[in-house]
């Protein structure tokens, strides 16, 4: 929770588990090969600046300049994000739908475009993002595994499931690229 | 402004959380006619995060039991099983696992150990503490401590969990036993004691 994770290693896993109120957020340049997560947790920072990832105010710039430092490009992203649930009927927990609100916000501010979101609801999630394939794969509690988005080339089959052999000719699509660089 | 605890208001609260666990406790032996043990609690003063972290695995299922508190403070108690327990105390009862008679058996499980604890908060702290009605969801451990914490509006950065462990003799049952008070309920369980201060 408040954790900002930037990768562009093809095959590594990007998680966000347990997701409640708060909110995973991933974005993807399929360009550059970087993708990142940020686990949000609260919707404001009130001027509090030592856990950046931690309030959506703050987490989504600190992403996108992690992610710039890794060679991706704002205009070039891709979002998509889950979680802001409502757990429990108690009075007070509007915190789901306000940090969801609060992120794509943030998003709109730097014009990066929601490609998939699956918010609120009253299930906990967990969210799942596989650098190179960039297939981004949630989990609701009790549920099966669902692809809420897909930023593979077109090149790549649509039909699914076939991770493991699709993956392979882009990360070496993706390593030749970098070494061209 | 962070809450910080000293070492003798966590000892209080951990004697706080020993006596009200222990009254819970005494109350499923009676109701499962089965010896009930109960270990050391833990009280942790710890970033969200952490505190999360502690309760065990977050995408792990768990079986909860929500019971927000009314009165003189604010906060919840949650009962949390895994589901094997959950089930094998739904076979204590006699009642069929995963059925609606069971679900409100494990709501009256909450209920029962929720109204005890409370009772002994109650008589040590001389507060006025009501439980409401309990809440049943199974769910991902991690989304369901960090929903509730983040719901007791704790301005500051600490949250506090005052947790013990239920161990129901001869089955697969342990229920994790957790308060989670709001950032004044903690002050108000400490005034009584005359603890208040630097809190």
């Amino acid at each position: 929770m408040g954790e900002i994770q930037v990768s562009q290693r093809p095959g590594e896993e990007l998680v966000a588990r347990g997701l409640g109120s708060c909110i995973g957020l991933a974005l993807i340049d399929r360009q550059s090969g970087v993708a990142g997560m940020a686990h949000i947790v609260l919707p404001e920072s009130a001027g509090s600046e030592n856990e950046p990832g931690k309030f959506a105010d703050t987490a989504v710039p600190a992403l996108i300049a992690q992610m710039e430092k890794a060679g991706a490009v704002v205009r070039r992203l891709d979002a998509v994000l889950a979680g802001g649930a409502r757990m429990f009927e108690l009075g007070e927990m509007e915190i789901g739908a306000r940090n969801a609100a609060a992120v794509k916000a943030g998003l709109a501010r730097s014009g990066i475009k929601v490609r998939a979101a699956e918010t609120g609801g009253n299930r906990g999630r967990t969210m799942r993002l596989t650098v190179g394939d960039f297939e981004v794969i949630i989990k609701e509690a009790g549920g099966e595994q669902v692809t809420l988005f897909d930023a593979a080339p077109a090149a790549k089959a649509k039909t699914r499931p076939v991770p493991s052999r699709a993956a392979a000719p882009l990360s070496a699509n993706l390593r030749s690229a970098v070494a061209r660089t | 402004v962070t809450p910080r605890y000293t070492e003798l208001q966590l000892d209080a609260l951990r004697e706080l959380a020993n006596i009200a666990s222990g009254n819970a406790a005494t109350s499923l032996s009676q109701m499962l006619g089965r010896e009930v043990g109960l270990n050391v609690p833990r009280v942790l003063a710890l970033p969200l995060a952490d505190a999360v972290e502690a309760c065990g695995n977050p995408d792990q299922a768990t079986t909860s039991v929500v019971i927000p508190l009314d009165g003189d403070i604010e906060g919840v108690v949650l009962l949390l099983i895994d589901p094997a327990g959950a089930d094998a105390l739904c076979g204590l009862l006699g009642v069929e696992a995963g059925s609606e008679i069971a679900e409100s058996a494990l709501r009256e499980i909450g209920n029962i150990l929720g109204t005890s604890c409370l009772n002994a908060l109650a008589s040590m702290t001389g507060l006025h503490l009501e439980p409401c009605p309990p809440h049943l969801a199974t769910d991902m451990l991690g989304a369901i401590v960090s929903s509730l914490a983040l719901a007791q509006e704790s301005s500051g950065e600490l949250v506090l969990v005052m947790d013990s462990e239920l161990e129901v003799a001869n089955e697969p049952c342990s229920i994790s036993f957790v308060l989670l008070p709001s950032d004044g309920g903690v002050t108000d369980l400490l005034t009584p004691l005359g603890l208040a201060e630097a809190a």
